[in-house]
C-alpha cells in the first residue's frame, strides 16, 4: 500500500495469458478508489398529487373519462386514448395478483434501508383499478399466497420517501 | 450475392467478473484487436462506421463512452454513433447498423460494445444501479429489485400454467454446462438440479443459480455490404456466407402491473419475433430455427422466452425445456454459449456476444462440443428491463 496515494487498493502484477504477449510492457494494474456522491432535487411531477393525498390517508389513481380505464399507479394520461385523466379515490382495498419475497435490501432510501429481509414485494389489483399497484406487503411470507385480500395501511412514524407513507396489510375479519 | 448486411468478422475478450487487466478502453481495444484478426485486416483504415453500444455510465465511471472508446480505438475522425437501450442494447446497436447499411449510408461498420458490471463497484452498489433503470418513483422506491420484478413474473406464470421450480432450474443447470465449452464464459459449471434448488433463495422463487451474472468485458463485430466484404476481408472469402437477414424490435410498459392481466409473459418478445419471422420469411419457427440464444437474465426468463418466441404454445415452455428440448442434442439448442447464466452479460456487450455465437455457429466454426451440425439459420433474442424494449436479430448462412 503507497503512503503517498490515499485511493489506492493495489498495485498487481498480471500474468501474460499467451506466449506472444503483446501487453508485456503492461502487467502492472493499479487500482484506486472512487467514490461518488449525487443528490437530486427531483419533481413527482403530475403524480404529485397522489403522494401529497397519501399524507390525508387518501388513496388516489386516475381514470380515462373517454376508456374508462383505471389507472393505480395514477396515469396523468391514458396511454390508450391519450385523454387527460381525471383523479378518483379508491377504497385502498384489493387483491394480491403476484409477489416475490426478497431476501436481500437494494438500500435505495432511508425506508428500504430500515427493512429487515425477507420482505415481501406484491403487487395488487385494488378494488376498482384495471392495473397492479407495487408496494411491500407487510406480512409473514409463508402466509403470503396469490388471491390473499390486501389493504392499504398507513405508516404512523416519518418517513424518508412519500410512497413509504402507505403499505399493504393482509385484511383482518373487522374489515370485511 | 445477397442485398443483406454480411457478417464479416467477429471479435472479443474473455468475460469475467473482474477484468482487473484492463479498463473499458484496455477492453475493447483486445476485442477490436481480436476482430481485425478474425477479418484478416491490419488496421481499421478501410472501415467506414463506428456504432458503440453500452448502457451505463454509472458502472462505467465515464459519460460519452462512444467518443472515448472511438478515439482508443483508433476510428477517428470517422462517423460514430452511441446506442442505448437498456439490457438491448448490443442486439438494439445491431439493428441499428443493420439500418445504416442497408440505408446506404454506409458500406461498412464497426459495431462494438463493453460494459463494466463486475466487481467494480459492491453488489449492493450494482443492484442500486441496475433499480434506476426501473420506474425509479414507482418500483424503485419501494424497495424493489429487478430479480424480484422477474420472480413476481415467474411466480404469475407458475399459478397460471402449472410451471415448477425445477423446470427453471433445468435451464441453470444446462446453460452453465454449455459454457464448459466455450473458452471465452465467466462460469462454466457442472451442477445438478439439486444444487440450483438448494442455493440460497434471493427473490423467492428465484435462487442464486437461478440468476445470470454480473460481467466485465468487450465484443465487437465488423458488418459490411457484401461487395466490401469481398474486396477487404480474405477471412469472409473464405467462410462460407453469413448474413443478418432479418430484424424486430417491440417495446411494452416500464412497470410489470401495467400490462395486467397479461403479467407471465413479454408483450415486446412477441411483437419483435413476429417482424423477424415476416422479414425472414419464417412461419414455423421451431422447425425453421437451428440454432438460438435467448436472454437468460433469470432461468424462468428462458421459459417465457421459448413461449413468446414461438418455439412453443404459450404455458409448455416449462415442460418442454424440462424434457430437454433446448439441449445441445435437443430440436432447437439455445444459449449453446452457456448464455447470460454461464457465460456472462456485459450489458453493452451481451448482444453482441450473442450474435457472435450464432455467427460462429452457423460458419462451423464453434468448438465441437456445442457445435450444432448443419446450422443454416440462427436467433438472437435480447431485452431491456423485463422487456420494455425486445429485439430479435437472425442470421442466416446462404452458401
Amino acid at each position: 500500500m503507497s503512503k503517498r496515494v490515499a485511493s489506492q487498493i493495489d498495485i498487481q502484477t498480471m500474468k501474460a495469458d499467451a506466449e506472444n504477449d503483446i501487453w508485456a510492457q503492461f502487467r502492472q494494474i493499479e487500482r484506486i478508489a472512487v467514490t461518488l456522491t449525487q443528490s437530486y432535487r427531483h419533481s413527482l411531477g403530475k403524480y404529485s398529487r397522489f403522494f401529497i393525498e397519501l399524507e390525508r390517508q387518501r388513496f388516489m389513481a386516475t381514470g380515462c373519462p373517454t376508456c374508462g380505464r383505471v389507472y393505480a399507479p395514477p396515469r396523468p394520461v391514458c396511454p390508450d386514448c391519450l385523454s387527460v385523466a381525471d383523479w378518483v379515490e379508491l377504497s385502498g382495498r384489493g387483491e394480491l395478483k403476484t409477489y416475490s419475497i426478497l431476501h436481500f435490501s437494494p438500500g435505495t432510501n432511508e425506508d428500504v434501508r430500515s427493512l429487515a429481509p425477507p420482505y415481501v414485494l406484491a403487487y395488487v389489483l385494488l378494488d376498482g383499478a384495471d392495473t397492479l399497484f407495487p408496494h411491500l406487503l407487510k406480512a409473514p411470507p409463508q402466509q403470503v399466497h396469490i388471491g390473499m385480500r390486501v389493504k392499504v395501511a398507513w405508516q404512523s412514524q416519518a418517513v424518508d420517501h412519500p410512497i413509504h407513507l402507505m403499505y399493504f396489510a393482509p385484511m383482518n375479519k373487522e374489515d370485511k | 450475392m445477397s442485398d443483406l448486411p454480411a457478417v464479416v468478422a467477429v471479435g472479443t475478450t474473455a468475460i469475467s467478473s473482474d477484468h482487473r487487466s484492463g479498463n473499458l478502453r484496455d477492453l475493447m481495444l483486445e476485442a477490436v484487436l481480436d476482430c481485425l484478426t478474425d477479418a484478416g485486416l491490419d488496421n481499421l483504415a478501410d472501415v467506414e462506421h463506428g456504432l458503440c453500444s453500452y448502457e451505463s455510465d454509472h458502472f462505467n465511471l465515464q459519460m460519452t463512452l462512444g467518443a472515448v472508446l472511438q478515439d482508443a480505438i483508433g476510428m477517428l475522425p470517422k462517423p460514430n454513433v452511441r446506442i442505448e437501450g437498456g439490457g438491448a442494447t448490443g442486439a438494439l446497436a445491431l439493428r441499428t447498423a443493420w439500418a445504416y447499411l442497408q440505408s446506404g449510408l454506409c458500406d461498412s461498420i464497426l459495431v462494438y460494445g463493453c460494459e463494466k458490471n463486475g466487481r467494480g463497484v459492491s453488489s449492493r452498489t450494482a443492484n442500486q444501479l441496475f433499480a434506476l433503470s426501473a420506474d425509479v418513483d414507482w418500483e424503485m422506491m419501494v424497495g424493489g429489485t429487478y430479480t424480484g420484478f422477474y420472480a413476481a413474473m415467474i411466480r404469475a406464470h407458475m399459478e397460471r400454467f402449472g410451471t415448477q421450480e425445477e423446470h427453471f432450474a433445468h435451464v441453470a443447470v444446462r446453460n452453465r454446462h454449455n459454457a464448459q465449452f466455450n473458452p471465452i464464459a465467466q462460469k462454466p459449471m457442472n451442477i445438478a438440479l439439486k444444487d440450483v434448488m438448494q442455493s440460497r433463495p434471493v427473490a423467492e422463487p428465484y435462487k442464486l443459480y437461478d440468476c445470470s451474472l454480473l460481467s466485465d468485458g468487450a465484443a465487437c463485430i465488423l458488418l459490411a455490404r457484401e461487395e466490401w466484404a469481398k474486396k477487404h476481408s480474405p477471412s469472409f472469402r473464405q467462410r462460407p456466407p453469413v448474413y443478418f437477414a432479418a430484424t424486430g424490435c417491440g417495446t411494452d410498459t416500464m412497470r410489470l402491473g401495467d400490462r395486467y392481466p397479461e403479467i407471465t409473459n413479454f408483450r415486446a418478445k412477441q411483437t419483435a419475433a413476429q417482424q423477424a419471422y415476416v422479414m425472414a420469411n419464417i412461419t414455423e419457427p421451431l422447425r425453421q430455427i437451428d440454432v438460438a440464444e435467448l436472454y437468460d437474465s433469470y432461468s424462468g426468463v428462458e421459459i417465457q422466452a421459448v413461449e413468446d418466441l414461438g418455439f412453443t404454445a404459450p404455458g409448455q415452455g416449462g415442460p418442454a425445456i424440462a424434457d430437454g428440448m433446448f439441449d445441445l442434442d435437443g430440436d432447437l439448442p439455445v444459449n449453446t454459449s452457456g448464455g447470460l447464466l454461464g457465460r456472462g452479460a456485459p450489458v453493452g456487450a451481451t448482444g453482441i456476444l450473442q450474435a457472435i455465437e450464432v455467427a460462429q455457429q452457423l460458419w462451423g466454426a464453434a468448438d465441437t462440443r456445442r457445435q450444432v451440425a448443419d446450422a443454416r439459420r440462427g436467433l438472437t433474442d435480447t431485452h431491456a428491463g423485463i422487456a420494455s424494449i425486445s429485439v430479435v436479430n437472425i442470421f442466416e448462412r446462404r452458401d
